[in-house]
This record gives structure tokens, C-alpha cells and sequence, in this order.
């Protein structure tokens, strides 16, 4: 080799050397993680025993929950293919992969992707994109992103399912954050996570977890299938009532601990707890301040060519397409203007030009119009899920502002028909629009639902948007009129009042509304619903109000609901009045999460329409007679 | 060359003399922090039973030893501190209280036991006699792998070696550690949005004489505002 070039090729070496150092020279976490069990050993592999809440910073709710946590639970259909949640899954008894995604043309680590064993795919983003709208899906995983910190990388995630904070029935809620660390010190992976939950915790809770490299790992695939484990009544959910679990004593006195330790509690972290024993007194769960919502129409994309309208009232669904605009509810009247804009602004970003592959003819070129916009197909239907004014108060407005495509083979002049969209509900709808109650004002004749069904239920006589949609009568559920929409291509069930995530369910029992009829809405949602993996996904659920949830979520609720129920079921079995079952706060563990105590729908309101429609208060019938017949 | 180029790097300056371990901390440890007990928390706030060494990868020697703990006969040998030292002290509830001994010694007192330990950035020249805490070597593992641009630091850990301890115990209960083992530290420190910090401690405990393979745990700090609730107790061996 020439020696001068030798020369100067080796400085060209030593400055590229010195200088491709990336500006972000950070640690790589990828690689195959071994979990290292030399902390907490007995309670992440076999796992905790009941009763044990100890140095976990528990609300009151947190502790009376887990008290009537019955491990059956996991024996649900619903549940059996569960994994653990982000921050709990750290501590999981589970190998780790760790892998990275990379620019192809800056080569920076835009993600990296941690997979435990029975675990969903979690994206750790580090190319800057937003968190999603604090109404979109929540999943196992949640939503992460991250950023460098030195060498440490700090982990935001938000949008967590419920989950929970050890395995034995502590509840962590859905309304949780997670801030994560990771630390790379050589071959050990350690990782803080610091959970913020304010339904369930009163400080952070913060754990840090060990992982040892091992090159030879593998992580195997884990299959998960859904199987009857235990013969049970339909809708039944194991639980304890309150007061009766027999075993949430049994770790102190197996271990010989204070039972005060045991029930947990941020004082129980503290190295001063023994000593002083509890400083912070043990509060009573109580509902939360009225929580806002921000102004305006909300648009949530949900899948395909549907979208969910937040803001209006109760929530509303939207199919935008070829065959023009099918919402489910309404919202309320003085919404519409803002709706209509919000659908306006779908309509106009649906790309009308290209025709679907297969649907060209030869007799009709396209050549000639792909240098204008067509104009915007019309609202066609609207469905009402129930004839309240937040879900139907927007009928008469929209219809206006829609069409109706009638015509055929008939006499006379049908052109009136198509004046304004077509409204679907069950004719209970029509019949209390029509009807009101006293001091219920009637609802104007183009506020009425135009077509109604009597049965089960009430198909669209024909695809719409490429899917069938099919309207199911919930009797006696959130009222007398209810109909769950499904979109039977798309996947989705717009659940009107019968699922709500931001309140107990509303039950009007006025217009016909029983506790037990929203517990079969929720199953028949169940029923309806098929996950896409690990329990979540697939189906996709509109609740009424709040964010859009998929089956886990709702069987969450369902449980939630069937637990009070049950609650109140014995309450009333024990002769307890509406007041003594009110003063036994039969909700109390749910109440940070769904409670409220002021406004249209409170605690106490939902109580006493549980107690009404499960009977109490009803004196017991009195014997029959003896029969008079003939000797 | 390369070497020697990232060498000086990582002193961060270039020419003169290095600075001392105080001034090129790349991130300030000192305080009072107080250890907040969400892990282990029956085998750490209190004495386990004997016999009750789970979690902890002992070998078969081990297990014998830690089934002859006998807490008063260490009492009455006054080895009531085997639970406190070094291997073990970060893991006993309690504060602890870092500051600067000089420029080139971190000083970490803890409530528990009233110990003291010395990180030292340049090592001493003589180790002396074996103790609770032995003799620890601290160096900063800067972000980065030890480049640091324009003279800021851009964070990073503290990375702490401990041997020369006597033998003691990595819980209280008699789970031994034997006066051959080496301990190995590293200390990172986060800020949180809420304004909490919080140290993260992993430990690593070699002593092939009683384990089978690595002990290595984690354990996290709060720090707190102030010293005002500083209440050091003394060694106990139950």
C-alpha cells in the first residue's frame, strides 16, 4: 500500500472516529431480559396472598375493594386472557425482549418494543408524536412515549386499561399514569415505575425492578384461549359482600404482622410506620369534583369510515361514505349547529374521487371529473338510542339538514318523504316523544322518529357505507326504548346509555329503566363483542358518554354494576330501607371513579334506582288465599 | 489515541488539572432521603423469622449459616451491627443523609444503625482492617459513555465498589454475607414533574461463599426537604 495514502486514510479513520459520535450517543436497551426474582419472590411468582396490601399507598377504596375481590373472578370468560398491565407487568413473573425500531435513513431509534410472555406489543415512542385525545382507546400496554435523560430513559404512559396494583385484587384504575426510568448499568436492567392514580392511590407508588441480561434467551409464543372453567349462572360475578371475605386476615396472622400493616396505606412505606404507627388517617372514598369537558365538538376516528362525536351531549357515532352520513344519537338541541360543522368537516375530507378498486365501468370514465371536488353525500339516518334529550335533543335540526331517498314503483306524490333524514329508534322512543310525561314537553313531529321497530330487532335493509348496521331492542335497560346500533363490518357497538365510562349507569326509571336491564345490555354487548388479542381490541364500544372502550372495558363495568347490584340484592333481602341501604354505601369502593354527588346523576339517585327495581321497599306479597272451590 | 481522546473528554476539560470528583458530579446526590418500602417490605421493616431467607439466592453453605442465626448470641459477641453493613445498609428502612467529606469523598450516614460510609474518588492508600462498611472506590459514570459537549454535563450515575467488608448479614434475620464478598453500586438520581426526586440505589452482591449467583436488588429514596426528622438508632441484632 502507499504509505502516504496509509497515512492519510488513517487520519480520515481516526477524525470520522472522532467526530460520527451521534449527538445522542445513549445506551441501548435492547436485548433479552431475564426476570431476576431477588426481590418479592413469593409474591410475583407464585404470587400475593390475600390480604396482603403492605407498603402500597392505598386509598380507602383501593382496601374495600380488594376486600371483596374474590380470585374467581379470573375464572370469567372475560378475564382469562388478560395480561398484566404496563407497570404492573414489570413485576410479572416474565422473560423480556427488548427491541428497537430504527430510521432507515437517519438510523435513530424512533421506538423501541418491550414483549413480555403473555403480553401485547408496548411501543416506547421516541420520535415525538402526541399522546392520542384523552377519549381514545385504552389498552393494557397504554400509550408511551419517551425522551432521553442522560443515559436513563424516561417513559411517559397514559391511556392504561384498569389493571392492578398487585395480584390480588388491589385495583389500579384507568384514570393512572406511569412515569418509567430505565437504567442500563451494564448487564442489569433496572427499572423505576412510579404509578399516579387518583382513584386508588393517595402518593405514587413506586417500585423498582431488576432484569439480568441473557443472550440465550427465547420468548416463547403463549397462545391464550378462552375456556368455560367454572359452570356459573350466566351474568354471575364472583365477589364478596362487604364484611363477609373471611380471609383478609389471614397473611397477618400467617406471617405474624400488625393486621394495621397489612391493610396498607402510604404510612406503611415509611420507615417511621412501626414506630409511630399511622400518622394520615384513613379517609372515606368520596366522589370526585365534577370533572369538565372541553369545550366544542371532539372528532375521535374509530375505525374505517366511522367516527365518534364527543361534546354534544351524549356521545355521538358518525358513518361518513359513499352512501352518505349515518349518525347514531343526535346530541342535544342547542348542539346541532356544531355538529352539523363537525360532520361537515368529515364530509369534506372524504375523498370522493377514487373509486373503490373493482366498482370501475367501462361506460363511465372518471377521466374527465378527477379535477373536481363532488359534493358532499347527505345525512340519511339518524338512530336514536333512546328518546333522551341529550341523545335525541339534535333530531329535528339534523333532519333538517339531511335526506331522505324515497320513490319506487308507487302513485301519488311521495315527494314529501324525502324531506329530511330517516329516524330509527324502537317505537318506545316514538311512544314517550309522542306521550310525554307530565312536565315533559312533546317533542315536535320532525323530531319523531320516522321509522320504528316493535321486535328484537331492526336491520338497514341494505349495506350502508359498505356494512351492515342493525339496531338491538335492550329492554328495560337505561329506559324502555333502548337500542344498541352495531356495525357489523366495522367491528363497533354504539352502547348509547345502557355503557357510560365517566358514571354509574343512568337508570330512568320512570320511562322504564332497570338496574337488571342494563346488566343484560352490558352482557349482550359481551356477547356481541369479540377481542382482537389478549382481551382487548376487536370490538370497539361508543359508550353513551365518556371514551371509547373495547370489550375489557365494558366487562369491567358490567362487573362493577352486577357487584352493586348483588350488594343491594342482599340489603333488601336483609329488610334494609332505601335510607339504611344509602347509609351502607353499598357503591363506596367504586365512588372516586363513578360516584358524584352533585348533578344530574348522583350516587344516591343511582342507589335508589337500584333498590326501586330490584323490589325493596315493596312489602312482601301476603299469602294467597285458600281456594274457594267446591268441597 | 481514541482512548486517550475520550479519556480527556470525560474530564471535561481540556488541559489543567482534572477537576475534583465534587466539581465534575454530573448529578448532585446530596440531601436527606428517606427509603420508601414498597418492595420486600416483610423481610426489610421488620426481622424476619428465621429460616425465612426467600427471594435471596443462597447456596447451600449459606442456607446452613443462616440457620444458625442466634440474635442474642450475636448480641452478647456485640455483633449487633451484622444486618448494617454495607451490603446490606441501603436496604434497611430509614434516612440517609449524603454529603461532601472533602472534595473527593462522598459521605452517606444512615438513621439505621448510625453508620457511616466513605465513597472515595481516589483510593486510599491504605485500606486498614475490615469493617461493617469496608472500603468503598466511587467513580462518576458520565452520560454518554463519558463525552461531554460543550462542557455541560448531560447527567449520569455514580458507580461505587465496595470490598474490605467484615462478614454480616444482607438481612437481619442472618442471611450471611461472607467478609470475601464485593459489593457493586451505581446511584442515579430522577427529578419528577411533581417536583419529588428520588434516588435509585441497584445493588450487586458477588460472594460465592454463600450465594449462588449475583443478589441484586433495587432500592428507591424520596428525598425529603429537610434533616429536621432525623432520628439515627443504633445497631439491633433482632
Amino acid at each position: 500500500m502507499n504509505p502516504v495514502r496509509s497515512v492519510v486514510s488513517a487520519f480520515f479513520f481516526f477524525v470520522i472516529a472522532c467526530t460520527a459520535v451521534p449527538a445522542s450517543a445513549q445506551i441501548d436497551f435492547s436485548g433479552e431480559w431475564a426476570p431476576r426474582f431477588w426481590e418479592d419472590q413469593p409474591e410475583r411468582v407464585p404470587g400475593p396472598e390475600l390480604g396482603d396490601y403492605l407498603g402500597i399507598p392505598i386509598s380507602e377504596a383501593a382496601r374495600q375493594r380488594a376486600d371483596t375481590w374474590d380470585a374467581s373472578i379470573q375464572t370469567l370468560p372475560e378475564w382469562q386472557c388478560r395480561p398484566h398491565s404496563a407497570d404492573y407487568i414489570w413485576r410479572g413473573p416474565s422473560n423480556l425482549r427488548i427491541s428497537k425500531e430504527v430510521d432507515p435513513v437517519s438510523r435513530e431509534i424512533t421506538a423501541f418494543h418491550a414483549e413480555w410472555l403473555r403480553s401485547v406489543d408496548r411501543a416506547i415512542y421516541l420520535d415525538g408524536r402526541p399522546h392520542p385525545p384523552a377519549d381514545a382507546l385504552h389498552t393494557w400496554a397504554g400509550f408511551s412515549t419517551a425522551k432521553w435523560d442522560g443515559d436513563m430513559l424516561t417513559v411517559t404512559v397514559t391511556h392504561l386499561k384498569e389493571g392492578y396494583l398487585r395480584r390480588n385484587g388491589l385495583p389500579r384504575s384507568d384514570k393512572a399514569t406511569l412515569i418509567e426510568h430505565w437504567i442500563r448499568n451494564g448487564d442489569i436492567l433496572t427499572v423505576m415505575t412510579i404509578v399516579t392514580d387518583p382513584v386508588y392511590l393517595t402518593e405514587p407508588f413506586v417500585r423498582t425492578t431488576d432484569y439480568e441480561l441473557d443472550l440465550r434467551q427465547q420468548v416463547p409464543p403463549y397462545p391464550c384461549g378462552v375456556v368455560q372453567e367454572v359452570d356459573r349462572k350466566k351474568g354471575e360475578i364472583p365477589s364478596f359482600l362487604p364484611g363477609t371475605n373471611p380471609y383478609t386476615t389471614e397473611f397477618a396472622t400467617r406471617h405474624k404482622l400488625p393486621v394495621d400493616a397489612t391493610r396498607g396505606g402510604a404510612d406503611t412505606m415509611y420507615p417511621d410506620f412501626l414506630a409511630k404507627g399511622r400518622t394520615q388517617p384513613i379517609v372515606p372514598p368520596t366522589a370526585p369534583a365534577a370533572a369538565t369537558s372541553p369545550p366544542g365538538i371532539q372528532t375521535l376516528p374509530v375505525r374505517g369510515n366511522v367516527y365518534m362525536l364527543l361534546g354534544a351531549g351524549g356521545n355521538i357515532t358518525v358513518s361518513v361514505g359513499r352512501d352518505g352520513v349515518l349518525m347514531v344519537d343526535a346530541g342535544r338541541a342547542q348542539m346541532t349547529d356544531q355538529v352539523l360543522a363537525a360532520i361537515r368537516q368529515l364530509q369534506g375530507d372524504l375523498d370522493l374521487r377514487d373509486r373503490p378498486l373493482g366498482s370501475g365501468a367501462e361506460t363511465r370514465s372518471s377521466v374527465a371529473s378527477r379535477n373536481t371536488e363532488p359534493p358532499a353525500k347527505p345525512i340519511r339516518y339518524i338512530v336514536d338510542t333512546s328518546a333522551d334529550p341529550d341523545h335525541a335533543g339534535g333530531n329535528e335540526k339534523i333532519r333538517a339538514a339531511g335526506r331522505t331517498f324515497t320513490g319506487g314503483n308507487v302513485a301519488g306524490n311521495i315527494a314529501d318523504a324525502g324531506e329530511g333524514a330517516a329516524i330509527l329508534a324502537h317505537e318506545n322512543v316514538l311512544q314517550r316523544l309522542l306521550e310525554p310525561e307530565a312536565g315533559e314537553q312533546k317533542a315536535p313531529t320532525d323530531a319523531q322518529p320516522t321509522d320504528t321497530y316493535y321486535t328484537d330487532s331492526m336491520k338497514l335493509s341494505h349495506f350502508f357505507n359498505g356494512e351492515g348496521i342493525q339496531l338491538i331492542h335492550q329492554p328495560s335497560a337505561h329506559t324502555e326504548g333502548d337500542s344498541l346500533v352495531w356495525f357489523r363490518g366495522s367491528d363497533i357497538i354504539a352502547a348509547g346509555d345502557i355503557y357510560s365510562t365517566v358514571s354509574y349507569p343512568v337508570i330512568d326509571v320512570k320511562h322504564g329503566g332497570t338496574i337488571n336491564g342494563v346488566i343484560d345490555g352490558l352482557n349482550r354487548i359481551l356477547d356481541l363483542s369479540v377481542a382482537e388479542f389478549r382481551t382487548e381490541g376487536g370490538t370497539l364500544v361508543i359508550p353513551g358518554h365518556g371514551r371509547l372502550s373495547d370489550s375489557a372495558d365494558v366487562a369491567y363495568y358490567r362487573d362493577m354494576v352486577t357487584i352493586i347490584r348483588d350488594r343491594v340484592q342482599a340489603m333488601i333481602e336483609k329488610g334494609m330501607t332505601l335510607d339504611q341501604v344509602k347509609a351502607a354505601r353499598p357503591t363506596s369502593d367504586y365512588e372516586p371513579r363513578y360516584g358524584a354527588s352533585s348533578g344530574s346523576w348522583t350516587t344516591d339517585m343511582f342507589v335508589e334506582a337500584v333498590y326501586t327495581t330490584l323490589g325493596g321497599g315493596k312489602k312482601p306479597a301476603a299469602a294467597p288465599a285458600p281456594a274457594r272451590g267446591r268441597k | 489515541m481514541l482512548l486517550l481522546s475520550a479519556s480527556i473528554a470525560a474530564q471535561g476539560r481540556q488541559g489543567g488539572a482534572p477537576p475534583t470528583a465534587r466539581a465534575a458530579a454530573p448529578i448532585d446526590l446530596t440531601g436527606t432521603w428517606v427509603s420508601v418500602v414498597t418492595e420486600d417490605w416483610r423481610w426489610r421493616m421488620r426481622t424476619p423469622p428465621k429460616g425465612d431467607y426467600a427471594s435471596v439466592p443462597l447456596n447451600d453453605a449459606g442456607t446452613k449459616m443462616a440457620d444458625t442465626w442466634d440474635p442474642a448470641k450475636g448480641t452478647a459477641a456485640g455483633e449487633q451491627c451484622r444486618g448494617y453493613g454495607a451490603a446490606a445498609i441501603m436496604r434497611v428502612p430509614g434516612r440517609i443523609r449524603i454529603s461532601w467529606d472533602n472534595d473527593t469523598t462522598l459521605k452517606i450516614e444512615t438513621e439505621a444503625g448510625t453508620q457511616t460510609r466513605l465513597l472515595n474518588f481516589v483510593a486510599p492508600a491504605q485500606r486498614g482492617e475490615p469493617s461493617w462498611q469496608g472500603t468503598s472506590i466511587a467513580n462518576w459514570q458520565f452520560a454518554g459513555g463519558g463525552r461531554r459537549g460543550g462542557g455541560t454535563s448531560r447527567g449520569g450515575s455514580l458507580r461505587i465498589i465496595t470490598t474490605n467488608m467484615r462478614a454480616g448479614y444482607l438481612r437481619k434475620n442472618g442471611v450471611p454475607y461472607s467478609a470475601n464478598a464485593r459489593l457493586t453500586e451505581y446511584i442515579n438520581r430522577t427529578t419528577e414533574a411533581n417536583g419529588d426526586a428520588w434516588l435509585v440505589v441497584t445493588t450487586m452482591v458477588e460472594d460465592p461463599q454463600n450465594l449462588t449467583t449475583r443478589f441484586v436488588t433495587s432500592s428507591h429514596f424520596k428525598k425529603v426537604p429537610d434533616g429536621s426528622a432525623w432520628s439515627p438508632t443504633s445497631c439491633s441484632a433482632s
